[in-house]
């Protein structure tokens, strides 16, 4: 339903939309990332960063600086308002945001059960969970032999359960059917959101339905690449796309039996959206793909804050933090590593 | 004009006194043999540390690269699928090993010949524990088909403890690492065979002296 939103909305999210604006203001610009770019060591970056919204987060840290420390104190930054927006939301947008979370749930699963099979230390996997993902009983992952046991202990009572009804085999875990299960939870999850976001209606429904089909179609691209010289087989491949999206259902058909990158630019070519991502790549060569897809999402979770009265200002600035904290990765990385010719290679600007 | 000195023979007694022609004859086939060992010695001296360079120089490049990839694949993949914590701690053979081939000579100044071996699965390596031959990953052969489809095998089992779906990033630094171990074998074999000549070389210069 259009039009009626602006007379409602901002009753019970007016407050939060704003503050989420506010907050995406706060996001570094071009001329922070030059800065940055010139640093000659990682202390150079955290004073920098003390500048910014990043600052109390880094002040305390001790030098010498890992890169690693630096991705988790700017994870607590978005964690922490994120917190703060569920904490004052209401229904349905409280769902919405939990929604947003569900993913690093599924990541988290999946390494406190890759971990458990290789005979890691649970606290030692914790530690590396990421802090959006956490529930009660997820150190209890490491009991479970099986993806039955896996559902019947634990993840039946968490958000993730519908999503097992695809998976649950008696098979021992291993690495492949790990694999497979983490695609398909992550299928499912994506299923799910875009049906919710179907049922919201509206604005939101317009926006998170371009931005939820844009992830599927760059998870079946990456799927197809990653799979490619692997033992998973074409039908298996086809299962793990989404059943939604641009590609949906006749691009997913032709990337299932692709063997090699050019195969898969001739598919993507032949949909506009998608041309000009391929178009900055030569044959042969995939290195940029990931950068080209995340210059198209940031364009496109940019757009979302042009309208009003909608949730996907929510779920856009969270995967804006997310690829400002990824590109703090990097350029961190090339400081450390005394490549810093290899900055832009990865940096991708949001304003 | 040949140099006429005095060199003591191993054997000949202190008191001996050979025939002034004899130790003249002596002293040229020595001074004629003498220039020619030293000269190669000196030559693969040289040509060993000139490859020890270029192979440190090599080395250092691939591993920056090799470091580069990985830090790309964690970009891509997210720091959750690629950590040090997702490494197999359980019991599995070596998928690689260094073998340092033995010398018949037991003298100090041996020549080590290190030997590295790659992907060798677990089933194979008590066949052929005696053989020296490095196994290349890009063989020739039909035979050799089987066993590049086996490195690469090998090489997809070393990475499936972060996935079996890894983007082609996290395979390029596997390969750098790979290339960047090999030179550091290389490295150790021309180390080895220069310190050997130098051996040599120090070794005649202190025959000349005596």
């Amino acid at each position: 339903m259009y039009g009626f939103e602006a007379m409602t909305f901002n009753i019970h999210g007016g407050y939060l939309e704003a503050i989420v604006r506010g907050h995406r203001a706060g996001l570094l610009t071009t001329a922070d990332y030059n800065n940055l770019c010139q640093c000659e060591s990682l202390d150079d970056i955290k004073m920098h960063l003390s500048a910014t919204e990043y600052g109390p987060y880094l002040q305390n840290e001790p030098s010498p600086l890992h890169t690693t420390t630096i991705v988790e104190k700017c994870t607590l930054k978005l964690v922490d308002d994120y917190k703060h927006m569920l904490c004052q939301a209401t229904e349905p947008l409280s769902t919405f945001l939990e929604y947003i979370t569900y993913g690093h749930m599924i990541d988290n699963v999946v390494l406190i059960v890759t971990g458990t099979l290789h005979e890691r230390d649970v606290q030692e996997l914790l530690e590396k969970c990421h802090p959006l993902g956490m529930f009660d009983s997820i150190a209890t992952l490491a009991v479970a032999q099986n993806m039955r046991e896996l559902y019947r202990l634990v993840l039946v009572d968490t958000p993730l359960a519908p999503y097992f009804s695809e998976c649950i085999t008696s098979e021992d875990l291993d690495d492949m059917n790990i694999e497979i299960m983490r695609n398909t939870l992550y299928k499912a999850y994506l299923e799910d959101f875009y049906k919710f976001c179907q049922k919201l209606g509206g604005t939101t429904a317009e926006i998170m339905s371009d931005l939820l089909a844009f992830e599927a179609d760059r998870r079946a691209v990456n799927i197809t690449i990653n799979s490619i010289g692997t033992e998973l087989t074409r039908d298996d491949r086809r299962k793990l796309y989404s059943n939604f999206g641009l590609l949906y259902p006749y691009g997913h058909e032709e990337l299932a039996v692709c063997e090699d990158i050019d195969q898969v630019r001739a598919v993507m070519e032949k949909y506009p959206p998608y041309q000009s991502i391929f178009a900055k790549l030569s044959y042969g060569e995939s290195q940029m793909l990931d950068k080209a897809f995340y210059e198209e999402e940031v364009k496109r979770l940019c757009l979302a804050f042009e309208q009003q009265f909608h949730y996907a200002v929510f779920f856009a600035y969270m995967r804006l933090r997310e690829q400002e904290i990824r590109n703090l990765m990097w350029i961190s990385e090339c400081v450390a590593q005394n490549q810093k010719s290899r900055v832009h290679d990865s940096v991708v600007f949001i304003f | 004009m040949e140099e006429r000195h005095l060199i003591p023979e191993s054997g000949v007694a202190a008191d001996q006194e050979p025939s002034q022609e004899a130790v003249e004859v002596v002293n040229r086939r020595e001074v004629r043999l003498r220039p020619g060992a030293e000269e190669k010695l000196v030559l693969q001296f040289m040509d060993s540390l000139n490859s020890y360079l270029s192979f440190s120089h090599s080395l250092s490049s691939t591993l920056g690269q090799a470091w580069m990839e990985l830090a790309s694949a964690r970009h891509s993949m997210g720091t959750a699928r690629l950590n040090t914590s997702l490494l197999d701690l359980k019991f599995h053979p070596a998928s690689t090993t260094l073998k340092i081939a033995e010398c018949d000579d037991d003298s100090v100044d041996a020549k080590a010949r290190f030997v590295l071996r790659k992907w060798i699965s677990s089933e194979e390596v008590g066949e052929d524990e005696d053989s020296n031959s490095t196994k290349s990953p890009e063989p020739a052969d039909d035979d050799d088909e089987v066993c590049y489809s086996q490195v690469r095998r090998e090489r997809a089992k070393s990475l499936s403890v972060f996935g079996i779906l890894i983007p082609p990033k996290l395979r390029a630094a596997q390969q750098s690492f790979e290339r960047a171990l090999e030179t550091l074998v290389e490295m150790a074999n021309m180390q080895s065979s220069f310190l050997y000549s130098f051996h040599q070389l120090h070794q005649e210069v202190e025959d000349t002296k005596e």
